[in-house]
């Protein structure tokens, strides 16, 4: 780190860092990354999306060494978290301009980050934002909290709130921008980034939950179990034998027109779909329903004709089932029992393309592939305890079933 | 087929006619200027295409991916052909059967279409297989083996065909398009998205005009050294990642690490090299081969194996030039301490506090906390303090400075 250094109390900011860097380890290459550069006009603190950090002598001057380090640590958590992008896709997603939400945006990605980032060696700064102070949970991401909460009087006082462009991705006329010194190039800032993820997650003991979320999310990035659970029933229910496909089992029209040559022709066979559905009375009224309409929505979507969805279920899913499915013009099949196996088996015998099975997995599997594709939607359990067995582990999904988990 | 030309001219017609003015109009929209730009993906779609690899696009229908393959066949000289995949037969891609007189004995030749007889002819072309993803299954197998195999029918494509393919994310395909991992593993993915800026401004009447990778000759056998080592030092490292399945449902579909993909890699790196190309371009093509945390690895390993070797340093602490950015610095102090840890000479020790003073001298002090701390223990007996040391004053009130800090922080909790 080199620093145009005039007014600036660097080694004051030193010293906060290397404290910063001994009560947070894991966040050492980040903290090191960080390009410092001197500017009076900056309130306090601020980064940029290019990991410069922008300081005001000033601030550095009247605040003591261990506040500027938990300063350091929280706006090099913005970076890490990828909120200037993450506003970015959450303002283009919901169509919002101006200061005032980008303000906002700031806010929520402040809650997200303090609610876990202090204490534990380092200091509560004065004043920082958290979840209660907006009359919120703790623990969520700055998505959720930005469809919590409205600028009132409980923000007033977050007026002044400043954390740069790279917490709220909107420019500042402080910002030395892509073309200026010293900024880290996107693939620098992805190497960055995926160090600290790696450090957090060889040693997860070490660090608070929020960021052990972080670590995992930067390294396994999930996608919305919907994306995941349609893709996966598409896929089944537009493989070769249902669909829209050529086969040579019929001469194609163009075949009269040309003698001698032999074409197959376009079918179009829609698939046949069994849902299971399993409740062993832990599932959700909420969870199942929503996961049944989903299924019922892509079915339709891939040329599924009404009468050729089945549902199957058992008695205690009955309830939920029932409405849903008289709503959507399926046919329920009642009684499968409790075992997921007795489903499958009744659901087998109407011959089925694909068999969709909804359960939270704490059920015996059936112990042979079916003849059809098999989606599994898993809701996602803590592990499961009984009371005869403390050992019990349930079954994980057969490797023949493409499994997504729901929730 | 479909052959793009991006401004159509129109035919004269008899002067004052209201399609006169149309044309005068259609003439006068279509002037556009442009204006050079870096395209990331654009020259790492150009190194993949340079480097004959099949390349997969993905990316929403109507983002300007014909418009990007119409300018990389002009950069390479190549007469572009475009075959939308959803409007043929699978019997155009794997050749029509044609019944001659006595199939017993001169068998059933497979004619292929048209488009391929000329690019065959032609010898050399771009050809893009536009919409994968909205073909019926059978019509997609047939396009995988003109890709992976690069036969059409009877026909074999030569060496101076490229082909580049392009396909809708899953979860916007229609049609359950999905690759299975084996032939997920042939391609590189590169996924195509449109800059919000860029629109805009081309809307506007400016589009970005792409400077495209050059290979510099003189540099060839260095990137092949190059590409062979960033991949080896990785792979002798962490044996784990030499083959890694897709496992979770995320991941189908997309890259991941084999034997093959890290193949390719060592030729893309080699290519990226040798055309001096961007790490942000590395980064999209190496990722786009063997999937995303793989990729990563392989990124950091090459950014460390740029860092000076602790040993050099030790050597000729003089000579010594310390990266700027922090933590480089820091990995390459921490890289000179363990290199003395595992060899303890005195020599070799003095050179490294000398190496600590030329540290705090060019860059921050509290970096070489921690490197001069460890240092300090690995003192033998009759080993002297180096006068140099006095230099280090700076780290040690940087360090007690944080050290008070951090007593403060622990009162303040303890009340």
């Amino acid at each position: 780190m080199t620093a145009d250094t005039t007014g600036l109390d660097v080694e004051k900011l030193y010293a906060a860092r290397l404290h910063a860097v001994s009560a947070r380890p894991y966040l050492a290459t980040a903290l090191y990354a960080l390009h410092i550069v001197e500017s009076p006009r900056v309130p306090t603190m601020s980064v940029d999306r290019h990991w410069r950090c922008y300081v005001s002598p000033r601030f550095v001057d009247r605040t003591p060494v261990e506040e500027l380090a938990s300063v350091l640590v929280h706006e090099v958590s913005h970076l890490l978290r990828d909120h200037h992008a993450r506003s970015d896709r959450y303002a283009h997603a919901h169509d919002l301009t101006g200061p005032g939400e980008r303000l906002r945006m700031n806010i929520a990605a402040d809650a997200e980050i303090n609610d876990d980032a202090f204490g534990d060696g380092l200091l509560w700064p004065e004043g920082a934002v958290l979840p209660s102070t907006l009359g919120l949970e703790p623990g969520q991401l700055m998505e959720d909290y930005l469809g919590q909460f409205r600028l009132g009087h409980r923000t007033e006082g977050m007026a002044w709130l400043d954390c740069g462009s790279g917490a709220d991705g909107s420019d500042r006329e402080w910002d030395l921008g892509p073309d200026g010194a010293d900024g880290l190039s996107e693939q620098q800032r992805d190497g960055v980034r995926f160090l600290v993820a790696q450090g957090i997650a060889g040693r997860p003991g070490d660090a608070p939950q929020g960021w052990r979320r972080w670590a995992k999310e930067a390294l396994h990035p999930t996608q919305p179990w919907r994306d995941l659970l349609g893709a996966a029933l598409r896929a089944a229910a537009s493989a070769p034998g249902a669909g829209e496909d050529y086969t040579y089992r019929r001469p194609a029209r163009r075949s009269t027109a040309l003698p001698g040559i032999v074409l197959p022709s376009l079918r179009r066979t829609p698939p046949k779909v069994s849902v299971v559905i399993d409740t062993s009375g832990s599932v959700s009224d909420d969870e199942l329903g929503s996961a049944l309409l989903e299924v019922a929505a892509i079915i339709r979507a891939v040329g599924g004709r009404r009468d050729l969805v089945t549902v199957f279920s058992c008695d205690a899913a009955a309830r939920i089932a029932h409405p849903l499915c008289q709503a959507e013009g399926l046919t329920l099949i009642g009684g499968g029992g409790t075992d997921l196996r007795t489903g499958f088996t009744a659901a087998l015998r109407t011959r089925p393309d694909v068999v969709v099975a909804l359960t939270d997995g704490q059920t015996p599997w059936p112990t042979h592939q079916p003849a059809c594709r098999t989606v599994v939607g898993l809701f996602r359990r803590e592990r499961a305890w009984r009371h005869d067995d403390p050992d019990y582990v349930p079954d994980t999904p057969p490797a023949w079933a493409r499994v997504v988990e729901i929730g | 087929m479909t052959v793009h030309t991006l401004r159509p001219s129109l035919p004269t017609r008899p002067a004052g006619s209201q399609l006169d003015v149309a044309g005068e109009l259609l003439a006068m929209l279509s002037e556009v200027q442009t204006e050079p730009r870096r395209n990331t993906q654009l020259e790492a779609l150009t190194l993949a295409v340079a480097a004959d690899l099949p390349v997969l696009l993905w990316g929403e229908p109507g983002i300007g991916k014909t418009a990007a393959l119409t300018q990389l066949a002009e950069s390479l000289d190549l007469p572009l052909t475009t075959v939308i995949a959803s409007v043929h037969e699978p019997s155009d891609f794997s050749g029509l059967p044609i019944i001659g007189d006595d199939p017993a004995t001169q068998g059933v030749p497979m004619a292929p279409p048209d488009w391929a007889v000329r690019l065959v002819q032609a010898g050399r072309g771009l050809l893009f297989l536009d919409e994968l993803s909205t073909a019926p299954p059978a019509v997609q197998a047939a396009l995988l083996r003109v890709v992976l195999e690069r036969r059409v029918g009877a026909l074999e494509l030569p060496p101076g065909v490229r082909i580049v393919a392009a396909a809708n994310p899953r979860s916007s395909a229609a049609d359950g398009w999905e690759l299975s991992p084996p032939l997920a593993n042939r391609f590189v993915h590169l996924q195509w998205t449109h800059e919000h800026d860029v629109v805009v401004r081309g809307l506007g009447g400016t589009w970005p005009r792409a400077t495209l990778p050059q290979l510099v000759p003189e540099s060839l056998s260095e990137a092949v050294i190059f590409a062979r080592r960033a991949v080896c030092t990785l792979l002798a490292a962490r044996p784990k990642l030499v083959h890694q399945m897709p496992t979770t449902e995320t991941r189908r579909g997309g890259a991941w690490a084999s034997p093959r993909s890290w193949e390719m890699t060592v030729r893309l790196i080699a290519f990226a090299t040798a055309a001096d190309a961007s790490r942000d371009v590395l980064s999209q093509l190496i990722r786009g081969t063997v999937g995303d945390g793989p990729g990563f690895e392989l990124l950091t390993s090459i950014d460390r194996m740029d860092l000076p070797d602790p040993e050099a340093l030790l050597a000729d602490p003089a000579a010594a030039e310390l990266p700027t950015r922090g933590d480089l610095r820091q990995a390459v102090l921490d890289g000179v301490v363990a290199a003395v840890r595992k060899q303890p000479e005195r020599a070799r020790w003095n050179a490294a506090w000398s190496l600590l003073v030329k540290a705090v001298e060019t860059g921050a002090p509290d970096l070489v906390v921690v490197p001069a701390t460890t240092l300090a223990t690995l003192r033998r007996d009759n080993w002297e303090v180096p006068a140099a040391i006095e230099r280090l004053a700076g780290v040690v009130s940087v360090s007690q400075s944080a050290d008070r800090a951090a007593a403060r922080v622990a009162v303040e909790a303890g009340r």
